[in-house]
């Protein structure tokens, strides 16, 4: 458990600002908001790399505002991963155990890097390694150390779009195997969405919202977290798995979604992930919906379009393909897209 | 075919000039002396005494300078603090004034009546430890500047993830901060135990004896180049022998990270 109280830290051009929190054991929370809001500074004052000018930080029970972070058992992920460029992969997982002089190391660090799949690269030095591995070994490192809490600062944000899914969805996994708390910072609302029990929104140093997913996204406070949030399209339907693909029913609209899911869930679909087209065209997509455009966003290089499918759709087109498409207010429209870019929460 | 820019043909044979400008001097004098004359040298107790001083006293500076100059230079790399730039500035004091006038600077402090020559019960004129504070007056910029490069080019996130570890900071200094700024700390200490061996201004205001090579050449240069010079061409292949493995190793050591 940890929690944050009247927690203030001004430092460099960042500052975090009166944050009250508190995370329960086992809670995985993510502080989902946009660059420069102080998030990983907030994350950096939890390690202890920086005292907090005012306020307590309490884990377990025990205050540790002013402890230093040797003592105060975190294991912390950086984006850049922050392998020690000296040692091998196993001499990096290793590192948390050799400080504290255990025994037995060889078997805990085996153990641990075939929880994050990485037991073939152990003699390895980080230059030859691959972002995914690098942030593997990186997350392998900092578990190793059974820590109270675990800090994941932007820990996809340096990966390509592929690996970051996979990661995704394997910090998910590791998080329900070892039950670790964890805190976990990041810009991407699809990430928070995904891996979140509950998220705090974070915007110039404060935390100016925190709940559920759901809560979240369909409740947003204040107009800064609907715009943050607020391009997504999120519905609640009812969930059934057949075979490979899950089908919800969401009002009369029937969408796919390769997330293996049952009973009552939450869809959300990003506005990017959609295609438009004027005529039905023959697309690998699953899901196809038809409608009419009941409202036209000019957002700058972009337009947002919301399309009446029996559900309000948001999506989002270049002006070009706007100008191309030649399509107006109560233009009927096809929209498409993958059942993998359908996530269910 | 690719056509090399003029500038590139102008440029390269500018450098070329340069180069050739110390090359020459040394090339020359290298050849100057018959290996048998030089074998005739090398059998002389003397001769081989002051070049085993002025190698063995540069390397009591470049120790001093190590123990002194890393942990300072690890500040330096790290802290902010008021008056930081006049300390940077003060380490680079050696590096501008002339040599003489270092040496009497050292003699102020490290003669007989100077407040540490005279206060500590240590010998410094005339002595090994006058040439070994000398020595390390001018050379010691060299390790320091290198070694606070080194550590600034270590990220300190990495230091963070040691010290959420588990690591201390005086662990967290010699487990990652040190090793991975070595090849700055080899490279500055081989600067300055180089450039500790070729000085001889300072050294001859506070120690003309024991001579160590660069004194004994200038000493026997009254009785003509021809005695001198053979002392000079073996001082010189030493130091190259030495300089060029120890740039091997620190080579090799960059390879492998």
């Amino acid at each position: 458990m940890i929690k944050l109280e009247n927690v203030s830290k001004n430092w460099k051009n960042f500052s975090v600002e009166n944050i009250n929190l508190e995370i329960k054991k086992g809670e995985y929370f993510v502080i989902l908001g946009p660059t420069g809001a102080g998030k990983t500074l907030l994350l950096e004052t939890i390690a202890g790399f920086h005292y907090p000018d005012t306020g307590r930080i309490i884990i377990d029970d025990k205050d540790v505002s002013f402890l230093p972070p040797e003592k105060r058992k975190v294991g912390f992920v950086y984006q850049e991963f922050m392998l020690f460029p000296h040692k091998t992969v196993f001499e990096n997982i290793a590192f948390g155990l050799k400080i504290r002089g255990e025994k037995n190391i060889k078997n805990q660090v085996e153990g641990m890097a075939d929880l994050v799949d990485v037991k073939n690269i152990l003699h390895r030095h980080q230059k030859t390694l691959s972002g995914g591995e690098k942030q593997r070994v990186s997350i392998a490192r900092a578990l190793i150390i059974k820590p109270s809490i675990l800090l994941l600062d932007e820990p996809l944000s340096a990966l390509d779009a592929l690996t970051q899914k996979k990661l995704r969805d394997e910090l998910k996994k590791l998080h329900s195997e070892t039950g670790v708390t964890t805190i976990h910072v990041t810009h991407d609302q699809e990430e928070a969405l995904i891996l979140g029990n509950r998220i705090g929104i974070m915007d110039k140093g404060k935390i100016v919202q925190t709940g559920t997913p759901e809560e979240i996204f369909r409740k947003p406070a204040s107009e800064f977290v609907a715009n943050f949030v607020g391009a997504e399209n999120i519905f609640t339907g009812t969930a059934e798995t057949k075979e490979s693909i899950t089908e919800i029913k969401i009002k009369n609209v029937v969408l796919y979604s390769t997330v293996r899911k049952s009973g009552k869930v939450n869809v959300s679909v990003r506005p990017e992930d959609i295609i438009i087209s004027k005529e039905r065209m023959k697309s690998s997509a699953r899901n196809v919906l038809s409608g009419n455009i009941i409202e036209i966003k000019n957002k700058g290089a972009i337009i947002q379009l919301i399309v009446d499918c029996g559900l309000p759709f948001a999506a989002v087109i270049t002006r070009q393909s706007f100008l191309d498409l030649n399509i107006n207010i109560g233009s009927s429209v096809y929209l498409y897209f993958k059942a993998g870019n359908v996530h269910l929460f | 075919m690719r056509k090399t820019e003029f500038t590139t043909v102008f440029f390269a044979l500018m450098g070329f000039f340069i180069l050739l400008f110390i090359i020459l001097p040394v090339l020359s004098l290298l050849f100057s002396e018959s290996p048998e004359g030089l074998i005739e040298t090398a059998k002389n107790p003397v001769v081989i005494d002051a070049i085993f001083l002025s190698c063995y006293t540069a390397f009591l500076a470049t120790l001093v300078a190590l123990i002194f100059g890393v942990p300072l230079a690890y500040i330096l790399a790290r802290k902010n603090f008021p008056g930081k730039n006049v300390v940077k500035a003060v380490i680079d004091v050696p590096i501008v004034i002339p040599h003489t006038v270092a040496g009497i600077a050292v003699l102020t402090v490290f003669g007989s009546n100077g407040i540490v020559g005279g206060n500590v019960g240590i010998q410094f004129v005339n002595a090994i430890p006058g040439i070994v504070v000398a020595m390390l007056f001018v050379s010691a910029p060299f390790l320091i500047n290198s070694a606070r490069e080194g550590f600034e080019s270590v990220d300190p996130k990495l230091e963070n993830v040691s010290r959420s570890l588990g690591a201390s900071p005086i662990k967290t200094f010699f487990k990652i901060s040190f090793p991975l700024a070595s090849k700055n700390i080899l490279t500055g200490s081989i600067m300055t135990w180089a450039r500790a061996v070729s000085e001889f201004g300072a050294v001859i205001i506070i120690a003309y004896y024991p001579m160590i090579a660069p004194t004994l050449i200038w000493d026997r240069l009254s009785y003509g180049i021809n005695y001198s010079r053979p002392v000079a061409v073996l001082l010189i292949l030493i130091c190259l022998g030495v300089f060029i493995v120890l740039r091997i190793i620190s080579g090799r050591n960059h390879d492998k990270t």
